[in-house]
């Protein structure tokens, strides 16, 4: 009880609310009914759960949560492995290596890592300072990279620059000389999956003191990106782009993060022959902030889609061994990511699932009021103390954790010994719509 | 009293368009999306191992997980407020032993197997509020489907000719003619035009109102035409429910029948537009020689395109072209196939740009009106989600364009309803802009028939999946 006297009302607040939710987090994933309210088709109540669960534990869940696929309809959740008969599997104790390489070109610095995911760019702003160091930390220990997203480079990720991507967004917010210095990996968003052929947005809510001088804006203001980059009309122009990082930062790989149009390919083909060491391609239905419900559901094709295309062509045109493909928006479990590289990906990009691993519900009111009711997207002062980064750290290194185990699980029984064997291979598909 | 159009200003003479929005919240009293059950007992020993846990420090003894005021009553837990719910949840997640939220099944009432609550709780917000729905955490529904959600837009990387969408300085037009335009100019020797010339007014934005099918429209007509004037588009009413609004003349486009012929004088004004509840050699005469100026719809069913091809040839080159209020034929085709069929048959009959093409039935979201565009609609002219808007309950099924029953507030007042509607004609308008934008098409007359920029669900499988195991084109 002295230790409750000698604490202020905020802190016990925080201190019952978090205890409470680890509580529930815990608690949900082992119970026999789901929260009926829980849960929609691409991320149903059981993918949720079962993320939470992994989130905790490190382990595959087998208390029965669907864990591979959700209830979409289409997409991955219509594609299967054939998995050959047992006596194919590769033996229980041979070493299968998840690393990818992320810069198949001759210049620059020889990167890989470790497994074949990193996290995607969710701006200062849009989620909490806590959020930003939670992911730094994970990538950190599990070899891995995060991205700073639009809204700049707080000084508290400094300590892990070492695996965090600096985006040049068409914002430019936060964009400075050293934080394009610090990074291993430059990313220019060309455009986003969430909102495709839209700006980023930061409603007014949001844009409290310290995000907005982050972003050198104005505080409670709302702050749409343009789109696209003011300075780029062509190829050629987005080739200006990448000469301007290596001057200022000659060791950066450059990733080119973009939607998923019509013509895809050559936007891709396109960006590979402007310099590009990775690009990155951002289906339609993935994102984590705030997007016009019209964008989510209606602009640009879906990334599974998107993924045979760019690769054939990458391939028809010679080029596929020189670059980095990676694939976001939609991307929820393990198999998801298996799935997109069988399909043609190098490796994929992952966003919504940290946010889950780390006690999202997927309730959408990220933008309302004072932001997360979980304090993830908020940058609210009191609501941010709901998930403390280190607690938020070991939930995404659980998750991949759990995710590794399973990519390992998979290619031993499809009889490969690495995943990058995996790439392209259709032929282990099967369509189950 | 005159209506000007919305935004304008005629001192300058020059007006960008505009629609100015205010907050028009819902008059009936609607389910709330969510049920908050708590058992009352739990949450007493909640309270009062917390009372002795934190010795009495009020503030933390109260700190509650909702952030929403469903919980801040003056009981408290006791008595939930339902209705301030936005399912986030932390409720449940902290106290799962004695909270649980579920989908009102009332709210899910709403609507019909058609117009689902989901588009029902999206027209809701768009016209109390004129906003753009804006959530965060992606996409929440199916991959795809059949109609329109088996159909996705293109956007540009880079190479646009807009820049800021709805939120930058640069216009993107959502002007759309409506009329007869020729597929060339003749000139005499004198540099006279010539032959036919240009028939065609212009509308703010390629959304129409029709209450055609409405038989009881009493305030709603007023509120429809008033509404249409104010945003400078065009109400279509029955010829009962247009007589004495002769105010809104520019925007009342009277629906009339073979028996109106002889009554037309009773309508009180001249309208710009009129249609033809089917075609009919007499009242086709007759509206010529009472309305010589106006131009003449012909209001139909899309499935017989080689008749509307002929209709065509004979004179008329405005068609509202219906489904039922589900989208369908009475053969059972898709609206969105429907308006593809016609809008290709006028344009292998070499007369597409002659004649302009409205539509109603099925269309019941924003994203229904580009997509409807592109598949060749030059406007479309929005039906049930108007009723919506007003807040009208559905009685059951609401197919039929003749036999469906909706029930309109008591409440309902003629200015409400005015912003409601305008309202979700803003909010439709800046989500055309979004599309628009992304597209970097500056003007909504380009999106007619673009169907370079639209991709399809069937199309982009088969690229992606076929010569997988299971797959097969019948997928």
């Amino acid at each position: 009880m002295a230790s409750i006297a000698n604490k202020t009302d905020e802190q016990l607040i925080v201190e019952k609310h978090i205890t409470n939710l680890h509580n529930g987090f815990a608690h949900w994933p082992r119970a026999e009914e789901a929260p009926p309210a829980l849960g929609d088709s691409r991320w149903t109540q059981d993918l949720i759960l079962a993320t939470w669960l992994m989130a905790e534990t490190g382990q595959v869940p087998d208390n029965g949560l669907e864990y591979k696929i959700g209830a979409s309809g289409g997409g991955f959740d219509v594609l299967d492995f054939n998995i050959p008969s047992q006596d194919k599997w590769l033996p229980a104790d041979t070493e299968i290596d998840l690393s990818i390489p992320l810069n198949r070109r001759d210049d620059g610095a020889q990167l890989k890592i470790d497994l074949p995911m990193y996290g995607g760019g969710m701006s200062y702003g849009s989620i909490s300072e806590h959020v930003m160091q939670a992911r730094a930390r994970a990538a950190q220990q599990l070899g891995t990279f995060t991205s700073t997203g639009e809204g700049g480079y707080p000084p508290s990720l400094v300590p892990y620059k070492d695996h965090i991507i600096t985006q040049v967004a068409t914002g430019m917010f936060g964009v400075r000389e050293e934080t394009i210095q610090y990074a291993p990996i430059v990313e220019f968003k060309y455009a986003q999956g969430a909102k495709p052929g839209l700006g980023g947005h930061l409603l007014g809510d949001k844009a409290t003191d310290v995000v907005a001088a982050m972003r050198e804006s104005v505080p409670w203001v709302s702050l749409f990106s343009p789109f696209p980059f003011h300075s780029v009309y062509s190829v050629e122009d987005h080739r200006k782009h990448v000469d301007w990082i290596r001057t200022t930062n000659p060791r950066a790989l450059v990733s080119v993060k973009v939607s998923t149009p019509t013509d895809v390919d050559m936007v891709a083909v396109g960006s590979y022959f402007a310099g590009a060491h990775i690009v990155h391609l951002d289906g339609s239905y993935g994102g984590t902030g705030a997007a016009p419900e019209i964008a989510k559901k209606n602009i640009a094709m879906p990334i599974e889609f998107a993924i045979p295309k760019v690769h054939k062509y990458l391939v028809s045109e010679n080029v596929r061994e020189e670059v980095t493909l990676m694939a976001s928006g939609g991307v929820r479990t393990a198999y998801d990511v298996a799935k997109a590289i069988a399909l043609g990906a190098d490796g994929c990009v992952m966003g919504t699932a940290e946010l889950i691993a780390i006690g999202c519900t997927r309730c959408s009111n990220c933008e309302r009021g004072r932001g997360c009711p979980f304090g993830l997207t908020t940058t609210d002062p009191l609501l941010q103390q709901l998930m403390p980064a280190d607690w938020g750290q070991q939930r995404i290194v659980n998750m991949y954790t759990a995710y590794a185990t399973q990519l390992r699980d998979l290619l031993r029984k499809l009889g490969l010994r690495s995943i990058r064997e995996l790439r392209g291979r259709r032929d282990l598909l099967r369509y189950v719509g | 009293m005159t209506h000007a159009p919305t935004g304008s200003h005629a001192h300058t003479g020059y007006h960008r368009y505009h629609i100015p929005t205010k907050p028009a919240p819902d008059i009936e009293k609607w389910p709330s999306r969510f049920k908050v059950k708590v058992r009352r007992s739990g949450l007493a020993k909640l309270l009062l191992s917390e009372v002795f846990h934190y010795r009495g420090r009020k503030d933390v003894i109260l700190s509650r997980p909702c952030m929403y005021g469903v919980f801040s009553g003056p009981v408290g837990g006791f008595m939930p407020r339902e209705e301030h719910c936005v399912g986030c949840l932390r409720c449940t997640t902290e106290f799962p032993e004695f909270v649980r939220i579920e989908h009102n099944p009332e709210r899910q009432k709403l609507g019909d197997s058609y117009f689902t609550f989901n588009y029902v709780d999206q027209i809701a917000y768009e016209s109390s509020s004129g906003l753009v729905p804006v959530r965060g955490a992606g996409y929440r529904g199916k991959f795809g489907g059949e109609g329109w959600d088996g159909m996705w837009t293109d956007m540009s990387e880079i190479v646009r000719p807009t820049r800021d969408g709805i939120h930058g300085r640069e216009t993107i037009s959502t002007v759309v003619d409506i009329g007869y335009t020729p597929n060339f100019l003749q000139f005499d020797a004198a540099g006279q035009p010539v032959g036919n010339t240009p028939q065609t007014l212009s509308i703010q934005l390629p959304i129409l109102f029709d209450g055609g099918d409405l038989p009881r429209g009493g305030q709603a007509a007023a509120i429809y035409a008033r509404a249409a004037a104010e945003l400078d588009t065009l109400a279509v009413l029955t010829f009962e429910q247009a007589i004495g609004l002769g105010q809104y003349a520019r925007a009342v486009v009277p629906v009339l029948r073979p028996q109106d012929a002889a009554r037309l004088g009773q309508l009180g004004f001249v309208p710009r537009v009129v249609e033809m509840h089917g075609w009919d050699d007499a009242l086709h005469a007759a509206i010529t020689a009472a309305f010589p100026e106006a131009i003449i719809a012909l209001r139909t069913g899309f499935e017989d395109t080689p008749a509307l091809v002929a209709y065509a040839q004979r004179g008329v080159k405005v068609f509202h072209l219906l489904a039922d209020f589900h989208g369908r034929s009475p053969e059972g085709g898709f609206v969105l196939d429907l308006i593809r069929d016609a809008h290709k048959a006028f344009v292998d009959a070499g007369i597409r740009e002659e004649v302009t093409l409205l539509g109603s039935g099925g269309m019941i979201a924003a994203e229904h009106m580009p997509k409807a565009m592109i598949c060749g609609l030059d406007a479309v002219a929005v039906d049930t989600p108007l009723l919506v808007a007003l807040q009208a309950r559905f009685g059951g099924e609401c197919a039929s364009r003749t036999a469906s029953e909706f029930v309109l507030p008591a409440r309902l007042s003629e200015a409400w309803g005015v912003q409601r509607l305008k309202n979700l004609a803003a909010s439709w308008r800046d989500q055309l802009l979004e599309i628009l934008g992304a597209m970097g098409l500056r003007e909504v007359r380009r999106l007619r028939g673009e169907m370079g920029r639209a991709m399809f669900m069937k199309t982009l499988e088969a690229d992606a999946f076929a010569g997988l195991l299971g797959y097969t084109e019948a997928n």
